[in-house]
């Protein structure tokens, strides 16, 4: 019998499991979810189609799936941990062989009622795979460098299959999502010191070869990196989203234009407005004061998920956990960093926020599988 | 770190006397382990915890912090100045050699649409198509509601018609900004500008690239970003083109010539400052190309570039400057100029089969434009002088004049230059040559004797080309050019104020396809220089099948058509050019001195 079993007769069983839900993580989910409606049917010149309706429809959908999911004992989606893994990587596999097999590039899966985009079901997948790894494996372990190569085998592997397709949004977060789990599970310092260490090299020396005989990349590579730097240079073309997203976020102000009275992002400036750059509509209409609560919400949801991973003493449920509350953190701290222009266009959607069916769904499951932790984790002395 | 034995013996020993089942000290001592390792990984987690929590407060800071930043900023549009790179045309302008603009570019908009965004396709389609006449409604309905998501309607609209665009208000009708090649003087200089066209187009912009003359031929000096827009500067004198466009149009509908082509050359520095060849066309809207009958009639086609034509007499004084030149002949030596003269199975003619003989001095050989007379002389100065003279004046080879048209017109030369080549030669006929290589080729021989290369663009200077005759011989062409227009074929020429000189040239035309000539199809050229006491310009004028039929019978000749013409030319272009005239002095008769 193992700790967590042994622990199990103190568990609420059946419907009583409801009663312990994490209900204000889940009410926060609905709030932001709510703010995305409102933004939708505004962005849409105040009206439920095409967006707002659809997407109400995906969070109903979504929040059954939590339900069920978080109904589901943590240790069954710690065994089944890599089964969901492997099918995640076939269904990578096999979007990639289909777009090679000349039926045109495409990122998801037809399933009929949904589209699904496996590469959205891997960043919860392999967080759950390596929750399930250092749950599995002696702590003393942890740190030895063959220990060690094999997380990093379960990262590449998908991270190289996302980034032919090529999508480079996802590779980043499945990268920053599995170092993160990594990061929690104990893994030593010097790891990460030598990553970053080697990135912050790469970077420099890819910078510093530019107009050298050994440049590293190409002019035009170049050129999008200034861009980035200085989207000005360039503003009806690259720059473009950047630039008229800062006017829009500029024009909002303080407290901004008022609901629907955003005129950037209703009046087509902005390309990509019901998805990724939404955050520069309610920037526009709602201003500082409207982005900052969006970001508190955003905070609460995290700062939820972390209290109830150090609440939690088992470790597949505690990491877990974490990783869902690290992955939905840089979800929305890439997609603002972006739209703020802080980083690069990489295009990753405001979670819970912009208009997209996968990416809700696999949030709405991944934070099923945190309320499952929450509510089978130990309890007692 | 010390581990404790799952089963320590003296405990187990101590347990078994006292019955108990030492299984439960076990089962008791692997929770403890268990507990001591949690606390440990807890101990670690909470650290890295820590750590990650405060990067993530430090991101939503940053977050925070800029988004206060942006909501202070003032709103502002972006401005093209905040990049530090004005937007320069994209092509460079072309002006005159004043700097008074021939070619610019005119931002203007394309029409393109959506069809996924329009709401209304039908009646969108019906409104552009009372908007613009020319498009096909049942065509745009069809594009429209078809599976098309995007289409070109019009490359070019003006302000009204995208204000009635506008006022459809589609979404799906969408503008890209353009910029257009404009030529604000329309046909002046046509054939020099060429043309130009859109190249690759996008939504945000299109190339523009030139098509023909030298927006083509200076395509890449045009577009090249390192000149950052600087103009580029023609030798062409507007108001001397105007005044030669004007004059030519004139002279070639009182002709009733089917064409006309005039060339005004500074004979130091080879600069043309007009060139005009009629019919012409708007270069704004350049028509197609023919696509039958003969491309010599398109108005597309340079007469004075790419017309090469047998010119005629003009090139006699070639003949007679070699002969100077060789030390054959002087002005007044007399050469035998009997007519009709034998050669082999040949026979040689005057015009109008007249007999200049039985001897006529040098100089009137080229007065009275005696066929016989040049052909002795080409005789003594033999077949290969004459070919390397000729050659070395350029009318052999295409010239190097900044058009694309330029280096297909290569002159029509015989296969082999054989003795009664070298005759016919003498008088122009048998190779063909354009009026520009004529212009360059006499600039070269009366400027001085050095050889200069004609262009269209503005030059600093007169390059010193190569010698090719002496002055000595220069100055004696231009006396007996001098000579033809106040006693000789080109007495029209004459122009007040003004020493013309010049030579004429009446060629028939070559019967298209066949061997032979037409009779009553001429080429008629005037070939002049003025002033002719201290040559500075040559003027070319030539008729494409012009007849001046004021007089009983139609005259045909060069002396009737194309020197009044000419003569014109010089009488309006001269002051223009800063020439003065020379007022003959006259008598002071009738005038009283007021004085006490």
């Amino acid at each position: 019998m193992s700790y967590l079993e042994h622990n199990v007769k103190r568990v609420p069983t059946g419907l009583v499991k409801i009663l312990y839900l994490n209900w204000p993580l889940f009410l926060l989910i609905c709030a932001v979810a709510a703010v995305g409606f409102g933004m939708l049917f505004s962005v849409a010149g105040g009206s439920l189609q095409p967006w707002a309706e659809p997407q109400m429809k995906r969070f109903a959908l979504g929040a059954v799936l939590m339900f069920a999911t978080a109904m589901v004992p943590i240790w069954f989606w710690r065994n089944m941990a890599g089964v969901i893994y492997g099918i995640a990587l076939a269904l990578l596999v096999a979007v990639e062989v289909a777009g090679s097999m000349g039926m045109g590039a495409q990122r998801w899966i037809d399933l009929g009622f949904i589209r699904l985009q496996p590469s959205e079901l891997m960043k919860i997948a392999l967080v759950m795979m390596l929750a399930a790894y250092y749950d599995w494996l002696d702590i003393g372990k942890v740190s030895r460098p063959f220990w060690v190569l094999l997380p990093l085998i379960l990262i590449a592997v998908p991270t190289f299959l996302v980034l032919k397709q090529p999508d480079l949004g996802t590779a980043i977060l499945l990268i920053a999502g599995g170092g993160i789990v990594m990061f929690l599970a104990g893994v030593s310092w010097w790891y990460f010191i030598v990553v970053l260490g080697a990135g912050v090299g790469a970077v420099s020396a890819v910078l510093s070869s530019r107009g050298t005989d050994w440049q590293l990349l190409k002019d035009y590579q170049y050129r999008r990196i200034d861009t980035f730097l200085d989207p000005a240079s360039d503003p009806l073309g690259a720059g473009y989203h950047i630039t008229q997203s800062k006017i829009a976020l500029g024009s909002g102000g303080w407290t901004g234009r008022g609901f629907m009275q955003g005129t950037q992002s209703r009046l087509n400036f902005l390309p990509e407005k019901q998805t990724d750059f939404i955050f520069t509509t309610l920037a526009e209409e709602f201003g500082f004061v409207g982005g900052v609560s969006l970001l508190a919400l955003y905070v609460g949801i995290v700062a939820f998920c972390v209290f109830s991973a150090i609440t939690n003493r088992d470790r597949f449920g505690s990491l877990l956990t974490l990783g869902v509350g690290a992955t939905f953190f840089l979800f929305f701290s890439v997609n603002m960093a972006m739209v703020m222009g802080l980083a690069p266009v990489v295009g990753v959607p405001l979670p819970l926020v912009s208009y997209g069916g996968s990416a809700m769904l696999v949030l709405m499951i991944a934070f099923g599988l945190a309320q499952s932790a929450h509510v089978h984790r130990p309890r007692g002395r | 770190m010390t581990r404790t034995p799952l089963r320590p013996l003296a405990r187990i020993l101590d347990a078994r006397q006292r019955g108990e089942n030492p299984d439960a000290i076990e089962r008791e001592n692997l929770r403890l382990r268990h507990e001591a390792m949690r606390d440990s990984a807890r101990r670690r987690a909470e650290g890295r915890l820590v750590v990650l929590a405060g990067a993530f407060v430090l991101a939503f800071g940053v977050v925070g912090l800029r988004m206060g930043l942006m909501a202070a900023a003032e709103p502002q549009e972006p401005r093209a100045e905040l990049a530090g790179n004005p937007i320069v045309g994209q092509r460079a302008d072309i002006t005159d050699r004043n700097g008074r603009v021939l070619a610019t570019n005119l931002s203007t908009y394309a029409l393109y649409a959506q069809p996924p965004k329009m709401i209304d396709r039908v009646g969108a389609a019906k409104k552009l198509a009372a908007i613009f006449p020319d498009l096909d409604e049942e065509r745009l309905v069809k594009d429209f509601t078809g599976t098309r998501k995007f289409l070109w309607i019009k490359k070019k609209v003006s302000p009204e018609q995208r204000q009635a665009v506008h006022d459809i208000g589609d979404p799906g009708l969408l503008f890209g900004p353009r910029e257009m090649r404009l030529y604000p003087n329309g046909r002046l200089a046509a054939h020099v500008l060429g043309g130009a066209s859109f190249g690759r187009e996008g939504v945000n912009s299109a190339e523009v690239i030139g098509v023909a003359g030298i927006e083509k031929a200076m395509d890449d000096t045009l577009r090249d970003p390192a000149r950052g827009g600087a103009p580029l500067v023609l030798s062409i004198d507007m108001t001397v083109q105007s005044t030669m466009r004007e004059v030519l149009y004139g002279g070639m509908r009182l002709m009733n010539a089917k064409g006309a082509a005039g060339i005004l050359m500074d004979i130091d520095s080879g600069e043309i400052l007009s060139m005009v060849s009629l019919p012409d066309f708007d270069p704004n809207d350049r028509p197609r190309p023919l696509t039958k009958g003969d491309a010599g009639d398109s108005p597309l086609f340079n007469r004075a570039v790419q017309g090469v034509y047998e010119l005629g007499s003009v090139f006699k004084i070639f003949a007679v400057a070699q002969a100077m030149e060789l030390g054959l002949v002087g002005p007044n030596t007399l050469v035998d100029a009997d007519a009709p003269m034998k050669w082999g199975r040949f026979t040689l003619r005057e015009f109008q089969n007249k007999n200049y003989g039985p001897l006529l001095s040098v100089s009137d050989v080229i007065t009275k434009s005696s066929n016989v007379g040049t052909a002795k002389l080409a005789l003594q100065i033999g077949p290969e002088r004459q070919k390397a003279f000729l050659e070395s004046f350029g009318v052999f080879d295409p010239t190097p004049v900044e058009l694309v048209e330029a280096s297909g017109a290569k002159p029509l030369l015989p296969p082999k230059w054989s003795e009664i080549v070298a005759i016919t030669a003498s008088y122009g006929h048998g190779f063909s040559a354009s009026p520009l290589h004529l212009a360059a080729a006499y600039s070269s021989l009366l400027n001085g004797g050095t050889k200069v290369e004609p262009t269209l663009l503005k030059r600093d200077g007169a390059p010193s080309g190569d010698r090719l005759v002496s002055e000595r011989v220069s100055r004696a062409s231009a006396k007996m050019l001098r000579q033809v227009v106040l006693e000789g074929t080109a007495s029209f020429g004459r122009v007040p104020g003004y020493e013309v000189g010049g030579k004429t040239g009446t060629a028939n035309k070559p019967i298209a396809g066949r061997k032979g000539y037409y009779k009553d199809k001429n080429i008629n050229t005037f070939a002049s220089v003025f002033p002719a006491d201290d040559p500075a310009y040559v003027l070319i004028v030539m008729l494409d099948e012009a007849s001046d039929n004021s007089g009983q019978e139609p005259r045909r000749t060069a002396g009737w058509t194309a020197v009044p013409v000419a003569a014109e030319v010089i009488r309006r272009t001269a002051p223009l050019l800063g020439l003065r005239p020379k007022i003959e002095p006259v008598a002071a008769s009738g005038v009283t001195l007021a004085s006490e």
